[in-house]
């Protein structure tokens, strides 16, 4: 539905820090889903963890923050096109497996509530389809000064 | 209302973490209590989950007080057709 060329016109994120993919589903205001594909070549495995590498619980918040960015972004008037800034504003997520190099995260963000300049939204990440990871965030948009 | 506002008062203790009896009916949130601008819309979204009320975008400044609080969430229920 977006693809990565389209993802970088939303996402002010880039590389090393860009962890979305793929946006697979999006009904404005409501839900999106995202693909984040996890490869043993990103430079945070060599010391996360060395020998055994594991893809660090926060960089499934931002994962998950990034795709609430894109849901965040298809809701405002197409008008709207000054650049903003996110900022994240609260976390409470639950970690229930580990992720490895070669897993394919999908992640699953729902609005709780999506105001002009902030939003709530429940995140979930799966892998397969088992979960494994879920929560809330919280984050504020500004335009860029 | 006084189960309304009580049960109020849980909820935004849970949400800025603090005591129920720290947050007294006019205490200010952003002077007295240290709620953030995150905070006050935690608190509206919660209020709108537990009473499955919608409270639209503009009400959120009159989140204030524990009494300003209620009064807009009266405003919804009244506005739902329900008791509370």
């Amino acid at each position: 539905m977006f693809n990565i060329e389209e993802i970088q016109k939303v996402l002010p994120q880039r590389y090393p820090f860009l962890m979305i993919d793929r946006v697979v589903e999006l009904e404005p205001g409501k839900k999106i889903t995202a693909i984040k594909n996890v490869s043993i070549n990103e430079g945070f495995f060599e010391g996360h963890f060395p020998g055994k590498p594991i893809l660090p619980g926060v960089l499934i918040i931002e994962a998950m923050a990034q795709a609430s960015i894109i849901l965040f972004y298809a809701q405002k008037e197409p008008s709207v096109d000054k650049k903003m800034i996110y900022y994240l504003g609260s976390t409470k997520v639950k970690f229930l497996h580990p992720v490895f190099p070669g897993d394919q995260l999908k992640i699953v963000v729902e609005a709780v509530k999506i105001l002009s300049t902030a939003a709530i939204v429940s995140a979930t990440a799966f892998v397969q389809d088992k979960e494994v990871a879920r929560g809330e965030i919280g984050f504020s948009a500004k335009e860029e000064v | 209302m006084p189960d309304l506002e009580n049960e109020i008062r849980n909820l935004i203790a849970e949400i800025i973490e603090k005591e129920p009896g720290e947050i007294s009916s006019d205490a200010k949130f952003f002077g007295d209590l240290g709620v953030d601008s995150m905070m006050a819309l935690e608190i509206m979204a919660a209020i709108e989950k537990k009473y499955k009320i919608a409270i639209p975008e503009e009400k959120l400044t009159q989140l204030t007080t524990l009494r300003e609080t209620v009064a807009v969430a009266e405003e919804f229920l009244k506005s739902r057709g329900q008791n509370v």
